[in-house]
């Protein structure tokens, strides 16, 4: 039996420790968090930035299903900043050259780890940057307000990132779901004939997105008519009564707006047994030449097209050219990634290198205040690797740093630009 | 070795480690850096995930994939409630009583199938879970997910938002784990336990398994429900990865590791499931999934038992060093049996820790 007096002594026991663990924690945690409101002055350095160093997180999935372009999300940006600092550093606005570090992170795309890969970089690096992925980025987005960190040119499609309303601290990079869309309904408004369109899209804010944007590039037009349209859940692993419904509407042109691999390409070989021969539309991250239209046996199809803001470094060209070269170099020797990658995140991230760059050169004080306005006062801005006719521009509020894509048409090898129709 | 068994179970010393693990719980959170609040609040939400398994498949050995669909849902419910201005208090009731009922609902089913079917039936939650959360986008957010920030600390305590978090969640998952262990070690335990070993002698007993599957199941569930409410306090943010099947598997292996029908063990498992990852990272970013791999395999090559045998494998050591003594034969007598305790199906629970302890409870 335990007796009243255990009972009291245990009571005793408590209140004793409890009074002198307090009194040990009175300043414990009001010592570091005094010090940067005393020191608050006008250009009080940010955490993360020194005079000769400054340093940028990332959290992307390095493991898992999408470890490839994310490993690619480091990699490019991490050549970039690799060659400018084996040049010196990068020389800021307020005059001082800092080597740039970069801190990455896996967060195996679990929107659970990247928020906790944003609790542990948040003091010790001057902004997160570059992270792939739609949810993992969502999951610190507010923390990342309330903490003003800033969440600078991050690679997801998704608007809420670049409305400055909504997302003060953050601001997206690659083009959104509309800007895609919309870009190929304008091209295909532009054709001289007559086009009957069938639509298949992913049930979630990706398919939509584009389906937005394409009906809003052939507002008006009279010669397109949208016949069928159907949607797949991202968890079917086959779409094939979709495409039997649709390739019995007639249609000339099918609007794929879909994200998985495996389902594109079984999708590109299934629309040939149906002897459906449509020209197609593909979103930029289902387009590979060599993953994807290869083995769907693309070249049955009198076109395929799909958009981009950033040079292939698949096409024949890519390694010749000077930005390409040095683009490959930096991979091979300051990424540790040898061979010229299949994904076009790697080019993405290095042109987000290049862009922060940019920003860094305006910055006229070292805190993260001074780099959110500078990051929002980039514009025309061709950015290596670039194709003719997309810029950075991030002055425009809902849209995204890159919001000018080009249509391109599959070639048999690699894409070329398509100025019109046919 | 009996020495320190012998002070262990004086009464005195037992109020006075509650007391110091109570004292801990009340200071550390005021002096321990953000980072490391926020990290022992997570490991806080998944150690309850964890519990909820150890109920289902440590005690009552039905083996259940399908813990982080709870999980996720407790969490949507959450978000939704918050999102609606519902009262905190609902929503949190809400939170754990929707599991429950929908585990309940599939457990009726469930358990009727006998072995693994009961295991396919709850894989089919997590892959049904992701779509779902997709397509009712009008509750869930759709792909995007929903995000609630609720638990700002109140102006009055003078806290951090990560300090207030933790207090939070040491409260909830304390009163969790106090009321799992009280379920565990009385006539419900051992009514699991009996399930566990033998099916036939329940029933011989007047045990019903069906019953006491469905309760272990319905128990795991609400545990489930209560932990995405405490992801909800911690993360902030839910989405259909939430759910996803691989975080199912991970909250198995955590489990296992931790240690199979241990309380402390789930305890361990939340640690390795929020350590792991930070700590692969540490080493190298590029490698997660390897590490994580090598270290899965090297705990359990080391200590089939789980992390929770580790203290029971060095006393096992020193029983054999100093050989002789009744004392050190009785610890070698318990430490052989840890390896069966791994062993999810015909793990022999009469010769577990907490079991034991529990009769030295009973003999105080």
């Amino acid at each position: 039996m335990i007796t009243h007096r255990t009972k009291m002594r245990a009571v005793s026991v408590v209140a004793g420790l409890g009074i002198v663990a307090l009194l040990a924690t009175g300043c414990a945690r009001g010592g570091d968090s005094g010090s940067p409101t005393e020191s608050g002055g006008a250009a009080a350095a940010s955490p993360g930035i020194t005079d000769d160093t400054i340093t940028l997180g990332i959290t992307t999935p390095l493991s898992g299903a999408t470890a490839g372009p994310g490993t690619c999300t480091v990699a490019g940006i991490t050549a970039y900043f690799g060659a400018k600092n084996a040049d010196g550093g990068v020389t800021f606005g307020d005059g001082k050259t800092r080597k740039v570090e970069i801190k990455a992170l896996d967060d195996a795309y679990d929107p659970q780890k990247a928020a906790a890969n944003f609790d542990q970089l948040k003091d010790s690096v001057f902004a997160m940057t570059a992270g792939l992925g739609t949810p993992t980025n969502r999951a610190w987005r507010e923390a990342a307000i309330a903490d003003e960190v800033p969440q600078a040119l991050i690679m997801t499609g998704d608007p809420i990132f670049s409305d400055q309303k909504q997302s003060p601290w953050s601001l997206g990079f690659v083009p959104i779901y509309q800007n895609e869309g919309e870009a190929f309904g304008k091209l295909l408004a532009s054709s001289p004939d007559e086009h009957k369109v069938a639509i298949l899209s992913q049930n979630d804010d990706y398919g939509q997105g584009y389906v937005e944007g394409f009906k809003k590039g052939i507002e008006g037009a009279d010669n397109i008519q949208v016949v069928k349209e159907l949607t797949y859940e991202a968890t079917d692993t086959n779409v094939d009564a979709q495409l039997t419904e649709l390739a019995g509407s007639g249609a000339d042109v099918f609007f794929n707006a879909m994200s998985i691999t495996p389902l594109v390409i079984s999708s590109l070989q299934k629309t040939q047994e149906l002897g459906w021969l449509p020209s197609w539309f593909l979103p930029s991250n289902t387009s590979s030449p060599s993953a994807i239209l290869e083995p769907g046996g693309a070249t049955a199809f009198p076109g395929v097209y799909t958009v981009a803001f950033a040079q292939s470094a698949a096409a024949p060209t890519f390694a010749d050219s000077e930005d390409g070269k040095a683009f490959l170099a930096g991979l091979k020797e300051y990424a540790n990634y040898p061979d010229p990658p299949a994904f076009p995140h790697c080019v993405w991230s290095y042109q987000v290198g290049a862009t922060l760059d940019q920003v860094f050169q305006k910055m006229t004080e070292p805190t993260r205040a001074d780099f959110m306005k500078e990051l929002r006062s980039i514009q025309d801005y061709v950015a290596p690797l670039m194709l003719d006719g997309s810029s950075v521009d991030t002055t425009e509020d809902g849209q995204p740093a890159v919001s000018t894509v080009q249509v391109q048409k599959y070639n048999g090898k690699g894409y070329a630009p398509a100025q019109n129709w046919g | 070795m009996s020495t320190a068994t012998a002070v262990m179970r004086k009464p005195w010393v037992r109020w006075a480690v509650i007391a110091i693990v109570v004292v801990l719980a009340i200071v550390l959170p005021l002096v321990l850096p953000e980072f490391a609040n926020t990290t022992l609040a997570r490991i806080g939400v998944f150690a309850v995930a964890v519990l909820g398994l150890n109920v289902v498949m440590g005690y009552t050995g039905q083996v259940s994939l399908g813990q982080i669909f709870f999980l996720g849902l407790g969490a949507y419910v959450t978000a939704y409630g918050v999102q609606q201005d519902w009262n905190i208090v609902l929503v949190f009731v809400l939170a754990c009583l929707i599991p429950a009922v929908v585990g309940l609902l599939v457990a009726l089913a469930a358990a009727r199938l006998g072995g693994l079917a009961i295991a396919m039936v709850t894989i089919a939650l997590p892959i049904v879970g992701v779509p779902l959360a997709k397509r009712l986008s009008e509750f869930t957010g759709g792909s995007q997910g929903l995000s609630a920030r609720f638990t700002a600390a109140p102006e009055w305590t003078g806290l951090y938002d990560d300090q207030w978090q933790l207090y939070i969640v040491l409260l909830i998952a304390g009163i969790s784990f106090l009321l799992t262990r009280n379920l565990v070690r009385g006539k419900y335990g051992r009514a699991f336990a009996i399930v566990k070993g033998n099916e036939a002698v329940a029933g011989s007993m007047g045990i019903s398994p069906y019953r006491y599957k469905v309760l272990a199941f319905t128990v795991a569930s609400l545990l489930g429900g209560v932990s995405g409410f405490l992801y909800m306090v911690v993360i902030q943010y839910t989405s259909p990865e939430t759910l996803s099947f691989g975080h199912s598997i991970t909250l198995l292996a955590s489990m296992v590791i931790g240690g199979a029908g241990s309380i402390l063990g789930s305890l361990l498992g939340g640690a390795y499931y929020v350590l792991t990852p930070q700590l692969t990272n540490l080493i190298d970013p590029g490698l997660t999934a390897v590490l994580q791999g090598a270290i899965l395999l090297i705990v359990l090559f080391v200590l089939p038992g789980g992390l929770v045998s580790l203290p029971r494998l060095f006393r096992r050591r020193r029983g054999r060093e100093q050989g002789g003594g009744a004392a050190a034969a009785k610890a070698a007598a318990s430490a052989t049996a840890v390896p069966s305790t791994s062993a999810p199906d015909g793990a022999d629970v009469t010769t577990h820790p907490p079991t034991e302890s529990e009769e030295r409870r009973q003999d105080t």
